[in-house]
């Protein structure tokens, strides 16, 4: 028998209070994890952005177009060692029309050379290139929607009207974990040749590859100051600052979360507070025996705290070990299935897990302070008089 | 000041203060505790009994007065002083038994001795020597619920000898029993005083109670009489 022993004991006095204390304290947990979770995922599409890709677009908005000959001189930039351009199609799958993934026109010769964290094996990659009407698509996708190398699928745009037929060439997989394992890749020629002809030779951005990543922001301007004097004028953007200017609208709402995660938190103290100071307070005269037989105001403090630290490993435990199932397998799997460019990749993070636990535990010993400060003023005579 | 005096009460007064009103509760009372007496303490409800024992075992403090244990002046000694005096000198007994109810008989007889630098080993052989002196030794592995309340009691009488005090403190510790299981209890306070020269002072309403006690004080407004 020791002392956090015998603490432990009693935070395991009263089960049933015992057991909601920490269900409390599991489901804060699982909610701080869960918004932690959303707010992390969100970022990392910034963070683990490529530092040497430079996305260069419309002035005004994405949703507007470039003219085609502006790649050839940001490709004359120096420093630019190979770019490439894409179009928003806004393509829809019949078959799933209520599923969203983003489907783009690309470059075949050089989209994967700019975009080297998204890997295709060689030959489909080769057979790609010879299709006109070929696709490479997202692993996370294809097997969403069942499709394999040769399956053929339609898709229509509400922005380009008509069928298109594509024959999926090749599946991607990521290397990065801003990459965004859903999206359909397509032959930008197939989509021009499509179209009207006064309406063709328009490109949706341009995204360059630059040898020195410290001069994304240097570059950036001598881009734009080149089509300055144009009739479009453009801007560029790291891929990190790009992709914080798309995900920026929601920043408000990140906010948010992160302020209601640590509200979450703060509830989860009171009520753990609010069981310590309880349990206290009904072994007043327990307490008055033990300081009678010559424990200590520090001893007493010491069973306090250790018995909401108790709860608080059990609660932290109890949730971490709800949030993988829950927020990992189930939230995270729809996430980057059905919302993939906006969470491409929905993990906890060891950091979110760390930081739980650490708060579940940190926090425990700070409700306790107040019922284990009080404990310490006890007087031993008032205590012991206290009729249990 | 004799070889044998245990406990030297001398002028002890309490007054309590409550709303600005003066409560006197002790009017310097004298008191003298023998080595190895058992000695009881009666008087009304509210006479100060239990205030009496708590002053005598460092729980509370006189307002003026000392009280000399084995010639220690206890009113001299600091709060945490008197912790650790009393986890040496004192063992306490209750009407209500105060027994910690998640722990078995054994481990609540062990507690006092977390308090020393005794090993586990040695903490737990000196608590089963202290449950066979109150002949408990069937029982460690019980919980207190599993116990009748004259076992409980037995429990905490093996819990206030464990340390080996001196003076066994007792605020009327057959209260909550019944004649039979009383009896034990007082049968085994005897003993503890005849064969192991414990002192000891017992708080008590009951007069059969006290007649086995060696000598009976009455405490009545503030004053004692023998
Ligand atoms: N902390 C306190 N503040 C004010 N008055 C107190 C305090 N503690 C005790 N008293 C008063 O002191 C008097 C003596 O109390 P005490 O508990 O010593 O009596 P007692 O003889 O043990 O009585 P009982 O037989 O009922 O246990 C009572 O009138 C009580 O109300
Ligand atoms: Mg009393």
């Amino acid at each position: 028998m020791t002392f956090l022993g015998l603490s432990a004991k009693n935070a395991l006095r009263n089960r049933f209070r015992t057991v909601l204390t920490v269900l409390g304290v599991a489901i804060a947990v699982l909610a701080f994890v869960m918004l932690r979770t959303v707010v992390w995922a969100y970022n990392v599409g910034v963070e683990a952005a490529a530092p040497d890709r430079i996305v260069t677009r419309h002035k005004v908005t994405f949703v507007m177009q470039l003219p085609k000959r502006y790649i050839d001189t940001i490709r004359q930039e120096p420093g630019v060692t190979v770019a490439t351009w894409a179009n928003w199609f806004g393509g829809k799958d019949p078959k799933h029309d209520r599923e969203f993934f983003s489907t783009l026109a690309v470059d075949p010769e050089t989209y994967f050379q700019v975009y080297t964290d998204v890997a295709v094996a060689p030959a489909d990659l080769a057979a790609f290139k010879e299709n006109r009407r070929g696709a490479i698509v997202g692993d996370v996708i294809a097997k969403k929607f069942g499709w394999k190398v040769g399956d053929k699928v339609s898709l229509k745009s509400p922005i380009f009207p008509g069928d298109w037929e594509f024959a999926i060439s090749g599946i991607y997989t990521a290397t990065r974990k801003s990459v965004d394992r859903s999206t359909f890749l397509f032959h930008w020629n197939y989509l021009n040749e499509g179209m009207a002809a006064r309406q063709r030779d328009q490109i949706g951005w341009v995204v360059a590859k630059v040898s020195n990543p410290a001069r994304t922001a240097d570059m950036s301007l001598a881009i734009d100051r080149k089509f300055d004097e144009r009739d479009t004028q453009t801007l560029s953007q790291s891929e990190g600052a790009f992709n914080a200017s798309f995900l920026g609208m929601f920043t408000a709402v990140l906010k948010a979360i992160d302020v209601v995660s640590i509200v979450i938190i703060g509830i989860m103290m009171l009520i753990l507070g609010n069981t310590i100071a309880m349990g206290a307070r009904e072994r007043t005269q327990e307490y008055g025996a033990l300081r009678a037989i010559g424990f200590l105001p520090r001893h007493l403090a010491v069973f306090v705290l250790g018995e909401s630290f108790t709860i608080g490993v059990l609660g932290g435990t109890v949730g971490l070990l709800l949030s993988y199932p829950i927020v990992q397998l189930g939230m995270g799997r729809f996430l980057e299935e059905n919302m993939g460019s906006f969470f491409p990749y929905f993990r906890i993070s060891p950091g979110n897990a760390l930081l739980a636990m650490l708060l579940a535990v940190g926090m425990s010993l700070v409700a306790a302070g107040i019922p284990a400060w009080n404990v310490t003023r006890l007087r031993v005579v008032d205590a012991l008089r206290r009729v249990a | 000041m004799s070889e044998s005096t245990m406990v030297r009460v001398r002028g002890l007064s309490k007054i309590y203060e409550r709303g600005g009103e003066q409560l006197k509760v002790l009017s310097g009372l004298d008191l003298d505790l023998a080595e190895g007496t058992f000695e009881a303490l009666m008087g009304p409800s509210g006479s100060g009994k239990s205030t009496l024992l708590n002053i005598i075992a460092g729980l509370d403090r006189p307002s003026s007065g000392t009280v000399e244990v084995k010639g220690e002046d206890i009113s001299r000694l600091s709060e945490s002083a008197l912790a650790t005096w009393r986890s040496r000198t004192l063992g306490f007994i209750f009407q209500s038994y105060n027994l910690m109810p998640v722990l078995t008989a054994l481990e609540n007889v062990e507690l006092p001795l977390l308090l020393t630098k005794l090993g586990g080993a040695e903490r737990k052989k000196r608590a089963e020597i202290a449950l066979r002196i109150v002949g408990l030794e069937q029982r460690m592995d019980h919980y207190p619920r599993q116990l009748s309340g004259g076992q409980e009691q037995r429990v905490a009488i093996a819990r206030a000898i464990v340390n080996d005090p001196a003076i066994i403190v007792a605020d009327e510790p057959t209260g909550d029993l019944d004649r039979q299981s009383a009896d034990d209890i007082l049968t085994l306070l005897e003993k503890l005083a005849k064969d192991m020269n414990k002192t000891i002072l017992m708080v008590t309403h009951d007069p059969v109670a006290a007649d086995r006690a060696t000598k009976v004080h009455r405490l009545d407004k503030g004053a004692l009489s023998s």
